[in-house]
Order: structure tokens, then C-alpha cells, then sequence
């Protein structure tokens, strides 16, 4: 604008003129009343006197401060994430009810058979389900295993050294062998005479019977061309030396899986079903003792060792007393439970079938809250109910979710903890409130947050104001290159005209009839694609939408600049022989300049527009950069929507009243520029 | 007229070109081996009925995406001008099957957010204007600035909102009700219907603004010239001046707008059929596009771009029809 000031000029001639005169009263026709407002100033007097271009202005600073000062007085950051502790209702232990046995060693000096050791629980459920209380078991190794249910919980397994002595009972031998190419019989045992030879040199077929002599044989043949013959025995066989008749008597008196005793010897018979055996057996070593139970005790530093768990269970079924450590102990079996007094007569501990531990593996439940638990299951499974609820006591929680303890360092107890136990096909979950540190989201409105937190534990208000900023960066971007390019190729089409002008119009027609909503959502599908970082994909799309939208600019610059170049002035610069670049720079732009601005304003709000849909299709800016697209986005399911109004309507007012903002200043600007094109 | 016509109409070829060959340098730029991971992908899909190798072929056939960026453009203009367009990749049925299914949806769409939209924009503006400055003016003034400015987003999450979630009315999105195999024919009708009120509705309020204000301004306008003023100098009366000599000149300017706007009619709204999951085109172009199914985007691509093209000639011819003072050159 020109510097040349009417008024001041005036002013000043008027006070030179009253020094001279030595007057002071003014002249009715003094110029100086004339009062002259610089083209700028009228403008700008126009423009505030239209009220909703004020509005619109006033909406457009507060936004600025608020996005671009805001941050920086408010406390938290658009990517900080909030956390807090909360009480919620978390698996908090599983009990589990144990049927394998485990076995644990008393005596570790006596070598278990491997084989026999493995097999135990297979071995309790065949005498569990037969209801024998006692079994040996023949082991590879020689010995012999002794196998005594204490109770249906408790297993010890003993080894007794043995020795096979003799098989009685049916008995089948083999007692000779015959070979069909040389003719020959093989005895076993003692000969067996001419007249068996010969029914054994007609042998035929693969197997069969015959009777002789009273004496049941059946052959097999075996490999090649020879058969082997077995007899059917009744009567002792002894593997050493026979033994006398009275042996005899007394083995076959006591029943299979029995010790009898004989000549201070111990024996016992196993039956395979057809014959038994008889093996003298030593002494029963217990070597090991496999129970189901687990054990619990009040005080958990007690250090639980073998031998008082096995001292303890060997004991429950006998004398009820026990050893251990140098303590002693005593134990009563209550049916499911084995419970364990100390020596003042207190309750120490029991043994019982649940396993019942924290959710992280520790073993770290109190033993009341155990029984707890414990008998909650029992009722439980007596009600044929899958759920069930009950009061115990469990650590006490501080608001930060650290357990609290007394003076003495001892843990403090909630008496009133609500569990609610759930079956799950072997397993009974236990839930109850905990305390835990978690992301807080979606956190109501309140002191610390504004509008409370989204669903990532972002503060919504920080995030408004940094969002603000991206929206209105982005709207002045777009614009600043939609202008740069507008300017210069509309400024040239419409001053040199002829085919460039021909050229840049035509392309302004594809750009103005590219469809710019869809390439920018194939553009974000591509960049989706591309996993671009959310900076490089802000200033993508901020060059995509400026270069889809210089079309505008270059027509309206063009159309302008065709009407300004016949003018006088135009033709008096040209005279004085101003540069070409000049004359369009400097001498028809700037008359272009009202009308850049008001497409410029309301350039912005379209931008933002277009740049908070993209967002809000997931296509624009992503996460965790905020803009008030990607903020409602987020929110923007059916029950997101109805749950967190507070968070989706601020926002959509916010942009709303940014483009509305942005409009009003636009057409104010307009008609403050040219008030008689105002309609 | 004819001459010009035919001209306008060659030339919009040449712009369709142009704006094709950057429609298709985007295409043919997305990402490094896009097509062979689209054909791997299409190929394990139930019911694929290609192999990999099968689908690679027919889409470097179609797109010429194996050639150079221009070869492979005439590769497809050779293609789609024969009229194959090949199969959606998202939608599993040829591209013009699949334009066929949805277009009548956004057409009948369309058309009802138009004539809400003519019904209650220009009555408006002609008052806005017949009482410029008047509370009315305000009012409709700042009303059209709010229907522009305010984000399709937001007012269709706002009246889902208000009329799904608080008043419980409408649902939230589809075309059908829960029952709608059960109703008759005149229910389903209806059924449908009802879930065209929020789109509708949501077009419809978006629109009106800039109609509004384009028919104030132009009323205006009219009303300003000198012709108004002889005819009010005259005598005639207010209500004659009105309806006879002004709101006839309006219309020259509306009905060449809104003629130009018919061929958008096919268009689809894009991000309220989205938001609506109204199954027109728009809803099924925006699907295609997010999937990255070339062939249907393309089709869409192409389509509207001669809806656009199509709809600024015929505003031209219009103008030229309506207004005889105006001749083409």
C-alpha cells in the first residue's frame, strides 16, 4: 500500500500554515476536517463491523492459542499414556485338584527299579480299583516289590530282596525238543522213553495236542523244521533244592499275593493265573512313599523336607506320632484331610488334595484362606454348582496395589475378601478383586483429566490441542502450496496467454476434474501398505492435497489477471519498461491478492475438512500423531459412540466451528474487500 | 450448438485421458510386487477358481502392469473401452455386474437428498434474500455456513446418535431390519425406506447450505437489477415482481447448476454410504478401495470421472438452452 498519507499530509500543511497566521480556530472548509482512512484501514473497518466475521476471527484466535500455546502450559503430552491402579477382578489363584502320585524318597540308599517306578500309578489304580490293600510286584532287578496302601492317598512301596524257590499249581514245561531232519528228541529233563519218541516222530502240522500216559503234551513248532513239546504238570517244580512236604502244604494253603512263613523263612506266592510261584523274600526296605496329597502349613517359613513329609504321612496311619527336625509332631486323619498339631497341641498344617496356588505359580495363599477355599470347593461340588462365592481373608492391598504389613513385618489381611471360585473342566479358578497398575482408559472427566482419557490412556484434552495443531498445520500447508502453485501457473497462463495459457488451462481441467476424495483414500490405502511412518504420511498427504488443489487458484488468478492486463496501469508499467517478472509479481498479483485471501481462508477450513475425514476413515494422519479425525475415529463403534460422548462431540464441534470460523472470516473478507459486490 | 457439442464432448475425452493415465500412474506405483502378493492372496481365497499363476496372467493382461507406465496404459484402455473391466478382487463378480448391483441404491439415494434438498434450499434463499438483513437472513446465512462447514463424520455419527441410540428409532447402519425376510413386499419397502432417512438426511443437510446461499446470491442479484427496478417503478405489485420477474431469472443459474449435478446422481455418496454401510456404489467403491481391488477402482475411478465431465456440459449446454441471451461458441 502506498505510504503517501493524505491526512497526514494535510494536517501538517494546516500547522505550518498556523504558525505562519498565528490563528488557532479552524476554518469551516479546513481540510483538516476531512478525515481519510488508508484502503487497509477501510477494510479492516468493514470487516468488523460485520458480527459474524468477528465471530469467525475471534473462534480462529482462540483455536490458534489454544493449540499452539495450550500445550505448553497444559501438563501432559498428545503420546503420554496414563496409568493407575485399579481394583479389578482378576484370576487370582488356581486350585487344582491332585490325583497323580508323587513319589518322595525315604530311604535314598535302596535303588527303586526304574520300570516299577514308573509304573506306580498304574499299579494304585489296578488295587484301588480291586480294593487290595496289598500287592508285590516281580521287578527285572531281581527284587521284589512290596506295594502297601496306608489309604487311598497314601502309597509306600518297600523292596524285598528275593529269590525264586518254586512253581506249583498248573505248570506247563517243556520238556523236550524234536528235530524233524535228524530224527533226534532233546530232553529238557529226564528222558521219557521209546513210546513217546515215537508219537513225537508223527508229529504234523504247526501245533497240537496228544495225551500219553495220563500226561497232557502240546507242541509248537518252532523254527526250522523241529517241534518243541510241553508237558502239562501238576506238583512242584523247584528251581534249587526241593524242599520238604510240609513246605508244600503250607504254600499251597496260603493264598497268592500272601507271606507265609516257613523254617523262619518269609515267602510269597505270585500267580500269573495258571501257576504260582514261590519266592523266599528278605526284609521290606520302605524306599518310597507316593501320595496325592499336598501339604499346606501355617507358618510359611517352614521349610517343608522329605522326611518330615514322609515321617508325617507314614505316621498319619499308624501310631499318629512323628519326628522331624528335632520336633515333634502329631497327626490326625480327618477323612479328606490330614491335619498336623505341633507339640503345644496347635494346628500346624494338614495334608489335603487341592493344590491351590497364586496365578503366577507361588505358593503364596495363606493356609486359612486355603481351608477357605478348600471347603468352599467341597460345598460347591455338593451343590452340583459351577460357581460359587465365599468370604476369606487374603493380603490387604494399599491404593497402589503394594500389600501392606503391621509393625512387625507380618502381612496384613483383609477379612472380608469376596472370592468367587469357577470349575473349569479339572481346575477351579479362583477370582477376587486385586489391586493392579493398569493403562487407564477411558476415564470419566475429572480435575486430573478434562475430559478424561481414550482408549489408549491418552489424555482426550492434550491430545484436542495437539490434534488442533496437526488440523490447522495441515490447512495452512495445503493452502500455502495450493497458492505457490496456483499463482505461478495461473499468473503466467493469464499474462502471456496463447498456448500457455492453452497448456496450463487444459491441465487445470484434468486436475479440476480429478476425483480427489478417492485417490486420497487409495493414496492412504497405499501408504497403509507401505507401513510409512506417520511423519513421512503427514507430509505426503499434505503434498497430495495441495497438488489436487491448485486447479482453484490457477483459474480464479488467471480470470483476474486476464481483466487487470488491459488496464491503464498495466499499459503505464509496461511503458516505463518494468521487467516482465515484476510487472506480473509486483503489479498484478498484488491486485490479485483480496481475492487470493478470501479463497486462501476458506481454503483452510475445506482442508481441514478434507484432512479430519481422511483421518476419520484411518486414511490421514494415524496414531499415535493426534488429530480430531483419528479422536472421534476411535470412538466412533455403536457402543464406543454411546459410552463416550464426551470424548467424539466436543471434538466434531471443535472442527466444525474451525471450518465455520474459517467461512465467516472468508466471506467477511469478501465483502469487506468489494462492499459492492455484497450481497 | 451441435458443433459445439461434439467439440466439447471430444475434448472431454482428451481430459478423461489425461485424468485416467495420473489415475493409472497411482495404480501402476502402488508398492513393490502389489499385483503378485493381490494374485497370491486371491488365489488361496475359497472359491478363488484361479490359481496364482492364472490370476498374475489376467491381471498383467488387464493392467499391463508387467510394461512401461504408458505401454501398460494403453494395454488397458484397450481393454476397458472394449468394455472388459474384469472381476472385482473384493466383490468376486465382474465389475459390471457389481456396478449394476449397488448403483440404483446411491441413485435412489441421491435423488431423495436432491429433491429435500431443492425443497428446502431455494424456498430459503428467495426469502433470505426477498429480506436481506432481515433475522431470517441471519439465520438462513448462518444455517448454510453450518451445513457446509460441518464434517460428514460427525453429523452422521451425531445423528446416529441422537435418533439410534438416545430415541432408539433408526438403526444404526444396513439397509435391512432384523425381520426383514419375514415382512411383506410393501414392508420390506418400507424397511428399507427407513434406512435411507439418516443417510438422506445426512446428504441432505450437508447440501442444502451451498444451494441456499448460491440461490440468496443469485436472487439477489437479480433483485438488484434494473429491470426489478422498472417493474417496481411501474406498479406491478411486490408479490407479482417476486415470483414473475425475479424468481424466473433466479432460475436460470439454478436449473443450469442443478442440471450439471444430475449425472453426480450416479456418483454414490462415498463416506455416507460408508458410515450408513448402505450397499451403493459409493459403499462398495470405498471397500474396493481400501482392499485395493484395481479393477473395480478403476471402473469407479473412470465412471465418475465422466459423471463429472458429463455434468459440467450439460450445465453448458443448459445455460445456453435457458437463457437465451447466452450463445456457445
Amino acid at each position: 500500500m502506498a505510504s503517501y498519507n493524505l491526512n497526514e499530509v494535510l494536517k501538517k500543511k494546516k500547522a505550518e500554515k498556523r504558525t505562519t497566521n498565528n490563528r488557532n480556530e479552524m476554518a469551516l472548509d479546513d481540510v483538516a476536517r476531512v478525515k481519510v482512512l488508508s484502503p487497509s484501514m477501510q477494510v479492516f473497518k468493514r470487516f468488523i463491523r460485520n458480527r459474524l466475521a468477528v465471530f469467525g476471527a475471534a473462534v480462529i484466535i482462540f483455536l490458534f492459542v489454544f493449540c499452539f500455546i495450550g500445550p505448553l502450559l497444559y501438563p501432559y503430552g498428545q503420546k503420554q499414556t496414563f496409568y493407575k491402579y485399579d481394583s479389578i477382578n482378576v484370576k487370582f489363584g488356581v486350585a487344582t485338584e491332585s490325583t497323580s502320585y508323587t513319589g518322595y524318597t525315604v530311604d535314598s540308599s535302596i535303588a527303586v527299579d526304574t520300570n516299577t517306578n514308573s509304573y506306580m500309578t498304574t499299579y494304585i489304580k489296578e488295587m484301588l480299583s480291586s480294593g487290595t490293600q496289598r500287592t508285590f510286584k516281580v521287578a527285572e532287578d531281581g527284587n521284589i516289590y512290596q506295594i502297601d496302601m496306608l489309604a487311598d492317598d497314601v502309597v509306600a512301596l518297600s523292596q524285598r530282596a528275593s529269590k525264586t524257590v518254586a512253581s506249583f499249581g498248573k505248570n506247563v514245561a517243556d520238556v523236550a525238543t524234536y528235530d524233524a531232519i535228524t530224527r533226534s528228541v532233546k530232553y529238557s529233563g529226564e528222558d521219557l522213553g521209546a513210546e513217546f519218541e515215537k508219537k513225537v516222530a508223527a508229529l504234523k502240522g504247526n501245533k497240537g495236542t496228544f495225551v500219553l500216559n495220563g500226561v497232557d503234551y502240546s507242541y509248537r513248532r518252532g523254527t526250522g523244521k523241529n517241534y518243541i513239546i510241553s508237558a502239562e504238570l501238576e506238583g512242584f517244580i523247584y528251581e534249587g533244592a526241593s524242599l520238604s512236604e510240609a513246605f508244600e502244604e503250607e504254600a499251597e494253603k496260603a493264598a497268592p499275593g500272601e507271606i507265609f512263613s516257613f523254617d523262619g523263612q518269609e515267602y510269597v506266592i505270585i500267580s500269573d493265573g495258571v501257576s504260582n510261584k514261590v519266592y523266599s523274600i528278605g526284609e521290606a526296605k520302605l524306599a518310597k512313599v507316593f501320595t496325592t496329597f499336598v501339604i499346606d502349613l501355617y507358618d510359611s517359613s517352614f521349610k517343608v523336607t522329605d522326611e518330615f513329609r514322609n515321617n508325617a504321612l507314614l505316621a498319619a496311619f499308624t501310631t499318629g506320632r512323628f519326628t522331624a527336625d528335632g520336633r515333634s509332631f502329631t497327626i490326625v486323619d480327618n477323612g479328606e484331610v490330614l491335619t498336623i498339631f505341633d507339640e503345644s497341641g496347635k494346628e500346624f498344617g494338614e495334608f489335603s488334595n487341592f493344590v491351590i496356588r497364586r496365578s503366577n505359580g507361588d505358593d503364596t495363599i495363606e493356609y486359612e484362606a486355603k481351608v477357605h477355599i478348600r471347603e468352599a470347593i467341597e460345598e460347591m461340588k455338593s451343590q452340583n454348582k459351577l460357581e460359587y462365592k465365599f468370604v476369606t481373608r487374603l493380603p490387604q492391598q494399599s491404593a497402589d496395589g503394594q500389600y501392606a504389613y503391621d509393625e512387625e513385618g507380618k502381612l496384613l489381611y483383609d477379612d472380608d475378601s469376596e472370592v468367587r471360585v469357577k470349575q473349569t473342566d479339572r481346575n477351579y479358578e479362583l477370582w477376587a478383586n486385586q489391586v493392579t497398575y493398569v493403562i487407564d482408559r477411558f476415564a470419566s472427566p475429572s480435575l486430573t483429566h478434562i475430559l478424561g482419557t481414550d482408549g489408549d490412556g491418552f489424555d482426550v484434552f492434550a491430545r484436542i490441542m495437539y490434534g488442533g495443531r496437526v488440523s490447522l498445520m495441515v490447512g495452512f500447508v495445503v493452502v500455502f502450496i495450493e497458492l505457490f502453485i496456483g499463482i505461478i501457473l495461473g499468473g503466467l497462463a493469464g499474462y502471456y496467454g496463447g498456448w500457455v495459457d492453452n497448456l496450463v488451462m487444459r491441465t487445470v481441467d484434468v486436475f479440476y476434474c480429478l476425483p480427489s476424495m478417492p485417490i486420497m483414500i487409495i493414496l492412504g490405502g497405499i501408504m497403509d501398505a507401505m507401513r510409512m511412518d506417520v511423519y513421512t504420511r503427514l507430509f505426503v498427504m499434505m503434498a497430495a492435497l495441495g497438488l489436487m488443489g491448485w486447479a482453484g487458484v490457477a483459474r480464479m488468478v488467471r480470470g483476474q489477471i486476464l481483466s487487470f492486463r488491459e488496464q491503464e496501469f498495466m499499459i503505464a508499467a509496461e511503458a516505463t519498461g518494468i521487467k516482465v517478472k515484476d510487472r506480473i509479481f509486483k503489479h498484478l498479483i498484488p491486485n490479485v491478492m483480496p481475492q487470493l485471501i478470501v479463497i486462501a481462508t476458506m481454503g483452510i477450513g475445506g482442508t481441514i475438512l478434507t484432512e479430519s475425514t481422511l483421518s476419520f476413515l484411518g486414511l490421514g494422519v494415524k496414531h499415535p500423531l493426534a488429530t480430531w479425525g483419528t479422536m472421534i475415529n476411535s470412538v466412533s463403534s455403536a457402543s464406543a459412540m454411546a459410552h463416550y460422548a464426551y470424548i467424539w462431540i466436543p471434538v466434531g464441534f471443535l472442527i466444525s466451528f474451525i471450518v465455520i470460523a474459517f467461512n465467516f472470516v472468508g466471506d467477511g473478507l469478501r465483502d469487506a474487500y468489494d462492499p459492492k459486490g455484497k450481497r | 450448438m451441435l458443433k459445439y457439442t461434439v467439440k466439447r464432448l471430444l475434448y472431454s475425452v482428451v481430459i478423461l485421458f489425461f485424468v485416467m493415465l495420473i489415475v493409472y500412474s497411482l495404480m501402476y506405483n502402488m508398492p513393490g510386487n502389489y499385483l503378485e502378493t493381490k494374485a497370491r492372496e486371491l488365489a488361496s481365497r475359497p472359491g478363488a477358481g484361479k490359481s496364482y499363476t492364472e490370476w498374475l496372467n489376467d491381471l498383467n493382461a488387464q493392467y499391463g502392469m508387467d510394461k512401461g507406465i504408458l505401454k501398460g496404459y494403453f494395454v488397458w484402455l484397450k481393454t476397458a473401452i472394449t468394455g472388459n473391466w474384469g472381476d472385482s478382487w473384493t466383490w468376486t463378480i465382474p465389475v459390471t455386474e457389481q456396478f449394476h448391483n449397488t448403483v440404483w441404491y446411491s441413485f435412489i439415494l441421491s435423488l431423495i437428498s436432491l429433491v429435500v434438498e431443492i425443497v428446502v434450499a431455494i424456498p430459503l434463499g428467495i426469502m433470505a434474500a426477498k429480506k436481506q438483513y432481515s433475522f431470517a437472513d441471519y439465520f438462513t446465512t448462518v444455517f448454510a455456513m453450518i451445513s457446509i462447514s460441518l464434517p460428514t463424520f460427525f453429523l452422521a455419527t451425531l445423528l446416529k446418535y441422537i435418533f439410534s441410540i438416545k430415541l432408539g428409532w433408526l438403526d444404526l447402519s444396513g439397509m435391512q431390519g432384523r425381520d426383514y425376510a419375514d415382512l411383506s413386499q410393501w414392508g420390506k419397502f418400507l424397511d428399507v425406506a427407513k434406512h435411507f432417512i439418516l443417510p438422506g438426511l445426512t446428504i441432505s443437510i450437508i447440501s442444502i447450505g451451498g444451494l441456499m446461499r448460491y440461490t440468496r446470491t443469485n436472487m439477489l442479484e437479480v433483485l438488484n437489477s434494473d429491470y426489478i427496478r422498472t417493474a417496481r417503478a411501474k406498479g406491478v405489485p411486490e408479490k407479482k415482481v417476486i415470483s414473475k420477474h425475479a424468481f424466473r431469472n433466479t432460475l436460470i443459474p439454478l436449473v443450469t447448476t442443478l442440471g450439471g449435478s444430475l449425472p453426480s446422481l450416479f456418483s454414490g455418496a462415498l463416506i455416507t454410504e460408508t458410515l450408513f454401510s448402505i450397499r451403493g456404489i459409493g459403499f462398495a467403491s470405498y471397500n474396493s478401495m481400501v482392499q485395493g481391488d484395481i479393477p473395480f477402482v478403476m471402473f469407479y475411478l473412470t465412471f465418475i470421472s465422466i459423471m463429472t465431465l458429463l455434468g459440467n456440459l450439460i450445465s453448458d449446454l443448459l445455460y445456453a438452452v435457458v437463457d437465451p441471451r447466452v450463445r456457445l461458441g
